[in-house]
C-alpha cells in the first residue's frame, strides 16, 4: 500500500464538533441507507482506522461518491472527502480490487486500445447484449451513460493534422486535454484551442498522461502515483518557463492541482510547480477577463441555458467561473443549478450496485432542468456529469467552452465542430 | 466590481446581504462553511436574560436601556425598526415570524413581551417571535401538552421535556410513536424525517398514528420535523388532520427550523442576484498582507489614518483567489461561531483582519468558576469593538479601516449565550451595519 502520512488530512478530524451539518446536506445519505453519512464514515470511523488498526471498521465508506458537499458545508474545516478517499485505499490494499474497478480506473489504456478500431469498440460496447453481459460479469450498470469513442480520430490526431493552421504567438498557453477529450470528445479540445487562439494565445499540447483521478477514486494509489510523476516530468518545464497550463476537464485540473499531491503525498518541487501552474480553463479565462484581457466580441445567442457546476468546482474552491463568463454573452439566459450533484460522481454511477443511487441523487438536477421549460441544451464543465445529464434529461449537454467558442462565432453547437473559415 | 463582500453566511451575513442588495448594491457572500443557524432554535431572540439578574426578561425592548453603553443594541439605535424589517423579510420568504398564530406581527415596541416556548429539555425558553410552527407551544396558553417523540430518534426526549414542563406548572405528558410511522429509513435524523414529511402521504400516516394518543383538549408537541421544503403546508395539513394545535420543539443539531430559514434566505438572495459561496476560507487581505502576529496589540492599530482593504483572498486548490470589493463586512461569528481562533494558552485572535479583541488573552481569564454563573463568562463577552456605525476601532475609538465593517456574534460587549440574544443581535447589527455600508458606498464617487 502507498505510504500515507496524515499531516494535511488527519488532524482536521479533531475539528469535528459532531454537528451533523454534513449528514444533513449529503446527497447520497439522502437517498440510501447504504451510506450512513459523512460524519460516521469520515471523522468518526477514522478513530478506528489509525494507529495500525488491522481492519477498516466500516466498508460503507465505499458508498461515498466523493462529491465533497460535506467538505463545503463543514463549519470547522474537516477534510471529510479526503478521509474517505484514503479509507477506500486502505480497503483496496486489504481486500484487493475487482476487475471492474481496475477497468474503470484506466481511461487512458482503454482509449488507446479502442482507437485501434473505434467503430468496432463502440459496436461491441454499445449494444444491449454486451451491456447486459458487462453488468452480469463485471457489475457495470447496463443503463449507465458510457461514452462513445471518437470515430473521427483523437484530439491529438486533429491537433497534429492542423499544425499548419495553428496560431503562432508570443503569448502561449499549455493545454491539458485529459482522456475524455483525447479519446471521446475531441471537439471540446477543438473549442478550447479556438477560444485560446481567438484571444491571441498559441496553444501548446505537450505529451501527457491520464491525471490519475479514476485510479485514485477507486483506491489504486500506487498506479495513480506513476501517472502523476509522468505528468510532472512531462510538464514541469512549462511551469518553470512561467506558462499557464489550462484544462477543460475540471476533474483533471483538480487532480493536478490538489488531489494527486494531497492523496499521494507528492509535495516535491515538480508537483508543486505543476500544481501552481494549472488552471481550470474558465478559472483562467475569468482571470483574463478581470485583467481586461478577454475578448468580448460575442455574437448574440438567444437561448435559455441551464448550467450545472460540477462537484469538482466545489473542490477547486474558485466559485463558479464558467457562470461568470457565460453571463457575459448577450442573449444567453444562464439558469444556475443549485442541485448538489448529478449523481455520476466520476465512476460511481457506472457501478451496478450504485447506478440507482446515482440516478436518485441526480433527480434534483434533472428536475431543475425540466423546470426550465423546453430548452435545447444544458451546460456543464465535467464530461461524466454531461453524460449523466444527457442520460437523465434526454437533452444534449455542452461544455461551457463550446458555448463560448460558439459565441465567438468559431464553433457549431449542433454539429460540435469548429467552424472552418 | 462588487460593492460589498460579506464574509460569513450566518443570520448576520445573510440579513446584511439582503439589506444591501435591496438598496441596489452588488453583493456577494462567502463563507468557510455553513454556520450557526444550523445549530440554533430558529427563533428571533432579542433579549432573554440580563446579566446578573434572576429570571427572564419580560419586555426585551424596554430592557435594552439597562444594557451597558457599548452593547450592540445600544449602538444600533432603532432596534424596533430594524426588527420590523426582518419580520417583513420572513413574510417575504414564506416563513413568517409571528407572536400569535395567524396574526401578522406589525407592532414591535417597548411594551412587547417575550414569549415563553418549550426548549429541547423542557425549560421555558424566552423568545421574542418565532416561526408559526413553534407558536403552538406558547406556554401562556392553557391547553395541556402531549409531547410525542419517536423511538430511536436520538435527538429528542419527550419524557424529559414533559416532566420538566409539568414541574414548572405547564401540564404536559409524553408519548412515543415508532419511527416506522414516518420513516422507512434505517438511520434517522430530524432532517431526514423532515424530508419524509415533505410528502403529504407521510403526514396522513403521522396524523393517523397520533390521533389515538390524543386526549380531548390537548395540543401536540413534536420534534421540529414538519417538512423541510414544504413546511408551511405540512404544518397546515397536520393541524387540519388533527383538529388541534400542533407545534414543533427544536431538536439537538442539526436544527430543521434553522435550516429552513437558511435555505429560504439564500434563495431570496439568489433572486436578488447575490451569490452565496460556501467552502471559501479567507486566508489573507489586501496586498498579500497576512495576520502574522497573534498579539491583541495589532500592528495596524498604530497607523495614523485608516487604510482601505482592496481585496481579501480565499484558499483554493492551488493559488489564492482574490475577491475585490468597495466594502467588506466581517460576519464570521464569535468564539463559538468560528470567527475567532485560539490556542492552548488562551490567546484569542481574529484571523482575517487581525482586529483587536477585548477577549481575555489567558485561559485562566476565560471562565468564571460556576458554569451557570449569572454574570456569564468573560470569553463570551469579548470581541471586536466597533464605532456607532459598526466599524472596527482601535483602543482610542478610531476606525481601523476605511471600508471594513463588523456585525453579529463577533462583536464585543455582550454575551449572546447569557442574554439569549444571538439571533436578535445578528439581525439588528447585520441590518444596521448594512445600512451604514449602503450610505458609505452611495456617498463615495
Amino acid at each position: 500500500m502507498h505510504t500515507k502520512s496524515w499531516h494535511s488530512v488527519g488532524p482536521s478530524l479533531d475539528a469535528c464538533i459532531k454537528c451533523n451539518i454534513c449528514t444533513s446536506y449529503c446527497p447520497v445519505t439522502a437517498v440510501t441507507d447504504l451510506f450512513p453519512g459523512p460524519k460516521y464514515v469520515g471523522p468518526q470511523a477514522q478513530r478506528f482506522r489509525e494507529n495500525g488498526q488491522p481492519h477498516s471498521p466500516d466498508h460503507s465508506v465505499d458508498y461515498c461518491s466523493g462529491c465533497r458537499v460535506c467538505n463545503e458545508v463543514c463549519p470547522t474545516g474537516v477534510k471529510i472527502a479526503e478521509l474517505n478517499a484514503r479509507a477506500r485505499a486502505q480497503i483496496v490494499a486489504e481486500n484487493g480490487l475487482p476487475l471492474r474497478n481496475r477497468l474503470l480506473g484506466r481511461n487512458e489504456t482503454l482509449g488507446k486500445l479502442a482507437q485501434i478500431a473505434p467503430r468496432l469498440a463502440n459496436l461491441s460496447l454499445h449494444n444491449p447484449v454486451s451491456r447486459v453481459l458487462a453488468e452480469k460479469v463485471m457489475g457495470i450498470a447496463r443503463h449507465a451513460p458510457l461514452p462513445r469513442f471518437s470515430e473521427s480520430g483523437t484530439f491529438g490526431d486533429w491537433f497534429q493534422r492542423t499544425q499548419h493552421e495553428r496560431l503562432k504567438s508570443d503569448k502561449k498557453a499549455v493545454y491539458f486535454h485529459g482522456c475524455a477529450t483525447m479519446y471521446y470528445e475531441p471537439f471540446v479540445g477543438k473549442a478550447a484551442v479556438a477560444v485560446l487562439e481567438h484571444n491571441g494565445y498559441e496553444v501548446i499540447v505537450p505529451p501527457q498522461n491520464c491525471c490519475g483521478l479514476p485510479l485514485l477514486s477507486n483506491g489504486e494509489f500506487d498506479e495513480a502515483a506513476k501517472y502523476h510523476s509522468n505528468n510532472v516530468n512531462k510538464m514541469r518545464i512549462y511551469a518553470q518557463a512561467g506558462l499557464d497550463i489550462v484544462g477543460t476537464s475540471t476533474s483533471c485540473t483538480l487532480t493536478l492541482k490538489e488531489e494527486a499531491p494531497e492523496l499521494l503525498d507528492a509535495f516535491d518541487e515538480g508537483s508543486n510547480q505543476l500544481k501552481m501552474a494549472t488552471w481550470d480553463i474558465f478559472e483562467w479565462l475569468r482571470e483574463r477577463y478581470e485583467a481586461g484581457e478577454l475578448k468580448t466580441d460575442f455574437r448574440r445567442m438567444e437561448m435559455v441555458l441551464p448550467y450545472h457546476a460540477p462537484c469538482q468546482y466545489r473542490a477547486h474552491r474558485v466559485g463558479k467561473p464558467a457562470l461568470d463568463i457565460l453571463r457575459l454573452i448577450p442573449g444567453v439566459d444562464v439558469r444556475e443549478s443549485h442541485a448538489r450533484c448529478c449523481g455520476i460522481a466520476g465512476t460511481y454511477g457506472y457501478k451496478a450496485e450504485k447506478y440507482q443511487i446515482g440516478m436518485d441523487v441526480g433527480a434534483e438536477l434533472f428536475d431543475f432542468v425540466a423546470e426550465q421549460g423546453d430548452v435545447a441544451l444544458t451546460a456543464c464543465d465535467s464530461e461524466t456529469c454531461r453524460w449523466q445529464l444527457e442520460h437523465g434529461t434526454d437533452k444534449p449537454s455542452r461544455h461551457p467552452i463550446e458555448i463560448l467558442a460558439a459565441a465567438y462565432g468559431l464553433y457549431e453547437l449542433n454539429g460540435r465542430d469548429v467552424v472552418h473559415s | 466590481m462588487l460593492d460589498l463582500l460579506v464574509i460569513g453566511a450566518g443570520l448576520t451575513g445573510l440579513t446584511a446581504a439582503y439589506t444591501a442588495a435591496k438598496s441596489g448594491l452588488r453583493v456577494k457572500v462567502i463563507a468557510k462553511g455553513l454556520g450557526a443557524m444550523h445549530w440554533g432554535a430558529g427563533t428571533l431572540d432579542i433579549l432573554g436574560y440580563l446579566p446578573g439578574e434572576e429570571g427572564a426578561v419580560k419586555r426585551p425592548l424596554a430592557a435594552i436601556s439597562q444594557l451597558p453603553d457599548g452593547h450592540p443594541y445600544r449602538l444600533a439605535g432603532d432596534v424596533a425598526g430594524v426588527l420590523a424589517t426582518f419580520v417583513a423579510l420572513t413574510e417575504e420568504i414564506g416563513l413568517p415570524f409571528q407572536r400569535e398564530v395567524g396574526r401578522r406581527l406589525t407592532q414591535i415596541n417597548a411594551d412587547s413581551e417575550n414569549l415563553l416556548l418549550p426548549s429541547p429539555v423542557g425549560a421555558a425558553r424566552p423568545a421574542f417571535a418565532a416561526p408559526v410552527g413553534q407558536l403552538g407551544g406558547d406556554l401562556s396558553r392553557p391547553e395541556p401538552m402531549l409531547i410525542v417523540g419517536f423511538t430511536g430518534l436520538r435527538d429528542f426526549y419527550p419524557q424529559l421535556i414533559a416532566e420538566n414542563l409539568t414541574r414548572q406548572g405547564y401540564p404536559a405528558r409524553a408519548a412515543f410513536l415508532p419511527l416506522a410511522v414516518v420513516s422507512g429509513r434505517r438511520d434517522n435524523t430530524a432532517v431526514s424525517i423532515a424530508r419524509e414529511l415533505d410528502n403529504p402521504d407521510q403526514r396522513q400516516k403521522l396524523a393517523q398514528a397520533l390521533r389515538p394518543l390524543l386526549k380531548p383538549g390537548e395540543r401536540v408537541g413534536l420534534p421540529a420535523i414538519l417538512g423541510l421544503d414544504d413546511h408551511m403546508q405540512a404544518l397546515a395539513d397536520l393541524q387540519g388532520l388533527m383538529g388541534t394545535a400542533v407545534f414543533e420543539i427544536p431538536t439537538l443539531p442539526p436544527s430543521v427550523p434553522g435550516m429552513r430559514l437558511f435555505r429560504a434566505l439564500e434563495e431570496r438572495l439568489q433572486r436578488l442576484g447575490v451569490r452565496v459561496e460556501v467552502g471559501m476560507e479567507v486566508t489573507g487581505a489586501n496586498r498579500g498582507w497576512r495576520p502574522e502576529t497573534r498579539d491583541s496589540q495589532s500592528p495596524i492599530s498604530n497607523l495614523q489614518s485608516p487604510i482601505s482593504i482592496e481585496w481579501v483572498e480565499t484558499e483554493t486548490s492551488a493559488r489564492p483567489l482574490k475577491h475585490r470589493a468597495r466594502a467588506f463586512l466581517l460576519a464570521t461569528g464569535g468564539i463559538l461561531g468560528g470567527g475567532f481562533e485560539s490556542d492552548v494558552n488562551g490567546r484569542v485572535w481574529e484571523p482575517i483582519f487581525n482586529l483587536p479583541l477585548t477577549a481575555p488573552q489567558k485561559r485562566s481569564g476565560w471562565f468564571r468558576p460556576a458554569f451557570l454563573d449569572p454574570q456569564g463568562h468573560p470569553v463570551f463577552n469579548g470581541g471586536v469593538a466597533v464605532s456607532p456605525d459598526f466599524r472596527p476601532v482601535d483602543g482610542a475609538g478610531r476606525p481601523l479601516f476605511a471600508n471594513v465593517w463588523a456585525a453579529g456574534g463577533l462583536l464585543a460587549n455582550f454575551d449572546p449565550i447569557l442574554e439569549r440574544s444571538l439571533s436578535g443581535t445578528a439581525v439588528v447589527t447585520g441590518m444596521a451595519a448594512a445600512q451604514a455600508i449602503v450610505e458609505h458606498v452611495k456617498c463615495e464617487p
